[in-house]
């Protein structure tokens, strides 16, 4: 869900953004417009970009499916799993 | 005693050094054998075989004491000199050298735990190292985007973690080092518990080491160098939440922040969703009313520049200067005609003057002009004159021909 982007490609839409990224570009958008000086066109495109950016991230902080999981031995090394939970796995 | 008498005192048996020795030291293990002595450690010397040799004292009297390197093992504090303790010896004699010695198996420190020495000592050693210096302490990132947990897969701790984590901010996952996190060797496993988790692949960007409240013995583990070193060597910041709330173990004092309990450690790591919420909220509101305002602002500029450009609008320019001409024409020939009248009156004036000077004024008068016609000259003298003469005789009013009849009947005699 929230994997890194790679470096030297264009910039991630703001559907994709992790939540800490959005909401650092929606607050920045917020203060441009506040200061007014854009063109009507570049305003109207930064507060098109500042809804996207702040459903996504309403949609991440809505988000209530976990992803719970644990470092097990498998062969020589370990995997990730699924965590079993508390009431499994020895002490 | 005269010397008579003390050589009647003792039975005249001949000892060689080593069986007297060799009886006494007999003697002393079978009359003391093991037994707990108290005293004070004083010169401390580690020898290169990792025996320690030391002095017992008191007030009154010391023995020397030798304490191997496989008994040593067993204690988890440092023998140091000054230390009061309380040892499990046996009581013999090292017949090389003919001295009372303690063969000393166990160690106890007086006035304190055993364990809570050694967590003492250890504590003040890694500090002098600067290992828990505030400087090293690295900032929690404010979104982790993915947290690591090294405890037990079982019992309390693991729970609070989940139900925490659960209730801040569910969407960051959490993957789990399952651990021993009591007892022999625990201390082992937890550190390679903290370098897997921490391998980059795996994108762990925070950890939480975390265990339930226990005994001092029970903590043990989190109270090792091992455990210590294995914390400060993680590339990613550690939250430790171990024990009460009351327990501080060297791992607390080792990570980049300390909880004190486990759900306080997973409260640590993640914002808080219902905040993060209300800022974004604030933000969606900041936007919408940025985005009006500058609408807003927008049109009030645009009616404002229509009224301008209207003002400076070519025909309403044009009708301006129109206007303006008319004005200044109107004046000019105001002006024209005035300095006409004062001309008109100057010329009338001059007019004037000049027809009462003109010739023809006095022809009014009843004068003539004469004219001969033959050349067009005036004639003055009647002389010029022969009868004959085609004359034009211009009177104030018209003109005559006429023609000389009479030579000049007046003219003056001649003078010769």
């Amino acid at each position: 869900m929230d994997e890194r982007s790679p470096s030297g490609t264009s910039p991630p839409s703001p559907d994709d953004l992790p939540f800490e990224a959005a909401l650092a570009r929606l607050e920045g958008i917020v203060a441009t417009l506040e200061q007014g000086d854009l063109a009507l066109e570049a305003a109207l495109a930064a507060f098109e970009q500042g809804v996207r950016l702040s459903r996504r991230c309403a949609a991440q902080l809505d988000q209530a499916e976990r992803r719970i999981e644990a470092l097990v031995r498998e062969g020589d090394g370990l995997a990730v799993r699924p965590f079993a939970g508390p009431e499994e796995g020895g002490s | 005693m005269t010397e008579a008498e003390l050589r009647a005192s003792g039975e005249r048996r001949v000892f060689g050094v080593g069986q007297l020795v060799a009886a006494v030291r007999g003697l002393v293990e079978d009359a003391i054998g093991r037994v707990w002595v108290a005293g004070e450690v004083s010169n401390l010397r580690r020898a290169g075989s990792g025996h320690l040799y030391f002095t017992l004292k008191d007030d009154t009297a010391q023995v020397r004491a030798a304490f191997f390197r496989a008994d040593v093992r067993r204690i988890p504090f440092e023998l140091e000199d000054g230390l009061a303790v309380l040892v499990f010896a046996e009581c013999s004699v090292y017949e090389a050298r003919g001295d009372l010695q303690l063969l000393v198996r166990l160690v106890e420190p007086r006035g304190r735990g055993a364990l809570q020495l050694a967590f003492e000592q250890l504590r003040a050693r890694l500090e002098r190292e600067g290992l828990f210096d505030v400087a090293r302490k690295r900032p929690l990132p404010a979104f982790p985007r993915r947290i690591g947990v090294v405890t037990s897969p079982t019992g309390a701790a693991i729970r609070d973690v989940i139900e925490v984590t659960g209730r801040r901010f569910p969407a960051t996952p959490l993957l789990i080092a399952p651990t021993r996190v009591q007892g022999e060797g625990a201390e082992d496993e937890i550190a390679a518990a903290l370098d897997a988790l921490t391998t980059p692949h795996l994108g762990v960007d925070v950890v939480l080491l975390v265990r339930g409240g226990g005994s001092i013995e029970d903590l043990q583990p989190f109270n090792t160098e091992t455990v210590a070193r294995a914390i400060l060597r993680s590339p990613v910041p550690v939250v430790s939440g171990v024990g009460h709330e009351t327990d501080v173990t060297i791992a607390d004092l080792a990570a980049d922040a300390r909880a004190p309990t486990p759900s306080a450690a997973a409260a640590a790591a993640l914002p808080d969703r219902a905040a993060l919420g209300d800022r974004c909220a604030r933000a969606r509101d900041r936007l919408r009313r940025a985005a009006l305002h500058g609408l807003e602002r927008r049109v009030a500029r645009l009616a404002q520049r229509r009224e301008a450009l209207a003002r400076v609008a070519p025909r309403a320019r044009l009708a301006t200067q129109r206007a303006r001409f008319e004005a200044l024409s109107r004046a000019l020939a105001l002006g024209a005609a005035t300095a006409a009248e004062r001309e008109r009156g100057r010329f009338e004036a001059a007019v004037g003057r000049l027809d009462l000077l003109s010739p023809l004024a006095v022809l009014g008068r009843g004068y003539a002009i004469v004219w001969k016609a033959d050349p067009g000259t005036i004639v003055r003298r009647a002389a010029e004159c022969a009868p004959g003469d085609r004359l034009r005789v211009r009177l104030g009013e018209g003109e005559l021909a006429a023609t000389v009849s009479e030579p000049d009947v007046h003219a003056p005699p001649r003078r010769a």
